[in-house]
């Protein structure tokens, strides 16, 4: 059995058990903090579909979690558990709030060094396991869940030593200078260009995996590596470019997020993105078009479990539960086909 | 899916009955039924006692001593512990009664495969059935083995037992059995007494109609291609030491030998999955040990694995891009199809659709892929380990028909096969592979099977 027959799958059965988790579990913990699921679920699309600029937060929730979801794709497509997207998102995103807040460009240059930058270091974070697989077959579960501690510390740490702001007590960078903001797209909103540019990778990468003699090799690899290394493909070397690749755009939603939400980078800028984008990937059953609807569907999750809280009075934690079970769901039956199979 | 549908089998004490059909006829789901393990939908199995089941892939424990296998759950006892001396002399009997001498006190793990089965037979024996099953019996044992094994066999049915040997072997069947039940598509198309019939009427019956002829083999000129000395290779268990050997292009060479004798070495190291030592030229030029399967491609060798489903397929790919798997940079994306549908015409691959799921065809549909890629575009060297395994005999010849068309137009084949008579259909030249080595060549004039037997046996 390949990871994408059991981690993916495109059944309904897969869709329903999302449905009846996300419905059911979080009716059930709605009527264990004594609201009624009815307000609960109301004042959740309420807040995500309200206004004009509710529907543009839900919006930045999914383009936030498109980009990790997509570079995990790219890893689980060539049969690579990359949970390490937290860690590359946000070494990304202080390579661009540092790096752009240091070099003052025009904005035809300042935007491309910003998102460029976030884009090398994620892909640099995602190389190192990708390295490890491939010239001594480490694991690159334990390494990259390792990993993201590092990258979360590391940034911690340089921002609050090395490059502390003088007199400041926040764990940040400087603000970026405006030339290397990304432009709004919505008026009183965060949502910027990274969601249109978000869209455009999802295709991009769809037609990568599909129509290119690399997406063919990288997918052998993951669907059946023992034939792709008797068809000439390099198991090692694939390793390498897929946790780079998927490092990458992990990085890029980070510099997203910088540039274009908080115009600084801030070592609370997850909440998790890196992780909850494992579940969006997996909903999406690895494919780019389903992971855009499934990043949508979370993101209203996101963007609408805020209103929940403070319109319903649900603690927001009911998004993570739901997420979380999700996560295992899916997961989980990885597990179950494993021990059918074997 | 229904395996067998509404078969009548009847077995008589004293007689050895064969059970034939091609693979998916639904002799091994018949088997199992009779012996209890797959309960029928419908119908009935009665038997005037206890029915014995030999397996085709021995289920030893090979740690255990051959007494602690072969009374296993049986054990006689004393008190609360195991009663050896009476264990080992219970064995020691029991072999002796049907002239089955193994050692009681040896390790199963340090056995040669004939006596294994000698030990699977005495488990069986111990529990004295009325009615013995074996499947497919024969499949690992050398050709020597196999005579003596079913002169126990023989002497088994003589003493009252009823005996049904699930086979594929036709030339067994009309040697050793009384009667023969003939299976296709899970129903019994023919039952014949033995001395009726033929190996001919038998095949025709398995197949549904004539059996297709082999292709001819042209006459050319043959110059040497693969040049090996000193050649030796590890594979996981497998090993091949000091070889020396040639194959010419245009010529099919036979490695004949038991599964296990350092097989699955050779191929690997030809496919440059795994290193080797020694000197392997290639057109008077080396093979490296350290190029992998992309050198080896690049060079113009193509093998053909032995575990289809697992080192040749994308199971959950459909046809077209596994057609071109291992092609898939010589060829341009675009022509991906137009590859999968010349692939798909020559080798008769059904249903002729390249947007098939691979994992669903059957295995000899799978086959026909697998080796119809290794064939396309003029290979140098064909390395074709086992590839007719399991498949049907339409496909089976066909795919030994392509082999040699492929030798016909001067590539050099490497035929490496468990199945002597695929070889003799085949080869120009045979080695034989004993013990990881080479014990012995013949070329077609000089084919002495008894010989060739008794090599693979390890015997000089």
């Amino acid at each position: 059995m390949t990871m994408r027959a059991l981690l993916g799958g495109r059944t309904t059965r897969d869709l329903l058990v999302v449905v009846v988790l996300v419905f059911g579990v979080g009716s059930l913990a709605m009527l264990l903090a004594h609201v009624s699921p009815l307000d609960g679920f109301g004042a959740l699309f309420d807040g995500a579909f309200g206004t004009r600029e509710e529907v543009a937060e839900t919006l930045v929730q999914t383009t936030n979690l498109l980009f990790p979801a997509l570079g995990i794709a790219i890893a689980f497509r060539a049969g690579l558990f990359n949970i390490g997207a937290e860690g590359q998102l946000v070494l990304g995103g202080f390579a661009a709030g540092w790096l752009g807040a240091q070099i003052p460009l025009p904005a035809v240059l300042a935007v491309p060094m910003v998102l460029i930058a976030g884009t090398l270091a994620g892909g640099a974070w995602g190389a190192i396991p990708g390295f490890l697989r491939a010239r001594f077959g480490a694991n690159e579960v334990i390494a990259t869940l390792m990993l993201n501690v590092i990258a979360v510390l590391l940034a911690t740490y340089l921002v609050n030593g090395p490059l502390a702001l003088p007199g400041s007590g926040a764990s940040e960078t400087p603000t970026l200078p405006h030339a290397a903001q990304l432009g709004d797209l919505v008026a009183n909103s965060r949502l910027t260009w990274a969601f249109p540019i978000a869209l455009v990778l999802a295709f991009a990468l769809r037609w990568v995996l599909q129509r290119t003699v690399f997406g063919y090799e990288l997918r052998a690899a993951g669907d059946a590596p023992e034939a792709a290394k008797r068809a000439g493909i390099d198991l090692g070397r694939t390793a390498l470019v897929a946790m780079t690749l998927s490092g990458a755009m992990a990085g890029l939603g980070g510099a997203t997020i910088v540039a274009g939400e908080l115009h600084r980078f801030n070592t609370g800028l997850s909440p998790g993105y890196g992780f909850i984008a494992i579940a969006v990937a997996l909903v999406g059953n690895l494919d780019p078009l389903w992971i855009v609807v499934a990043a949508f569907a979370f993101g209203v999750l996101q963007s609408g479990g805020i209103a929940m809280q403070a319109e319903a009075g649900v603690p927001r934690d009911v998004v993570s539960l739901v997420t979380g079970l999700v996560i295992i769901a899916l997961a989980g039956r990885r597990v179950v086909a494993t021990r059918r199979t074997t | 899916m229904q395996a067998v549908d509404g078969v009548d089998l009847e077995l008589f004490p004293g007689e050895i009955h064969a059970l034939v059909g091609e693979n998916g006829a639904g002799k091994s789901t018949l088997a199992a039924i009779a012996y209890g393990a797959v309960r029928p939908d419908e119908g009935t199995v009665t038997a005037a006692g206890v029915v014995g089941l030999v397996h085709q892939h021995f289920k030893l424990i090979e740690r255990l001593r051959v007494w602690e296998n072969v009374l296993l759950n049986r054990e006689p006892r004393r008190g609360l512990t195991i009663d050896a001396a009476a264990a080992r002399e219970r064995v020691r009997a029991l072999g002796e009664a049907y002239g089955l001498r193994v050692d009681p006190d040896a390790i199963v793990e340090t056995l040669p495969v004939g006596i294994k089965q000698r030990v699977e037979l005495l488990r069986e024996l111990d529990r004295e059935p009325a009615v013995l099953l074996l499947d497919e019996p024969t499949a690992s044992l050398a050709p020597g083995e196999i005579a003596s094994f079913f002169a126990t066999v023989a002497d088994l049915a003589a003493r009252g037992t009823a005996i049904l040997v699930v086979t594929h072997k036709l030339a067994e069947v009309v040697a050793y059995s009384a009667r023969v039940t003939v299976m296709r598509a899970g129903a019994v198309v023919a039952r014949h007494r033995t001395s009726d019939t033929s190996a001919e009427e038998i095949a025709r019956e398995m197949v549904g109609g004539e059996v297709p002829a082999l292709a001819a083999r042209a006459e050319r000129p043959v110059e040497t291609l693969l040049e090996a000395r000193g050649f030796c290779a590890v594979s996981g268990s497998s090993a091949l030491i000091d070889a020396a050997f040639t194959v010419g292009a245009g010529e099919i060479v036979g490695v004949a030998g038991v599964e296990g004798n350092g097989q699955s070495a050779l191929a690997d190291a030809l496919a440059g999955v795994v290193p080797f030592t020694g000197t392997l030229n290639l057109a008077g030029t080396p093979l490296r040990a350290d190029e992998g399967p992309a050198g080896r491609l690049q060079r113009g060798v193509r093998v053909i694995p032995q575990d289809r489903r697992h080192e040749a397929l994308v199971l959950d790919w459909n046809v077209r891009d596994n057609a071109v798997l291992g092609r898939q940079r010589v060829i341009p994306f675009a022509r991906y199809d137009e590859a999968a549908r010349e692939l798909i015409a020559r080798f008769d691959v059904r249903p002729p659709n390249p947007d098939a799921i691979a994992g669903m065809l059957s295995g000899g549909n799978q086959q026909k892929i697998v080796v119809g890629r290794a064939l396309a575009g003029a290979p140098a060297l064909v390395v074709a380990y086992q590839p007719t395994r399991g498949i049907d005999i339409g496909a089976a010849i066909l795919v030994q028909s392509r082999l040699i068309e492929a030798r016909n137009a001067g590539a050099g084949v490497l035929l490496i096969s468990f199945e002597l008579d695929e070889i003799f259909a085949c080869a120009d030249r045979i080695l034989v592979l004993a013990q990881g080595r080479i014990a012995g060549t013949f070329t077609r004039a000089t084919i002495d099977r008894g010989r060739i037997g008794s090599l693979m046996a390890g015997h000089p």
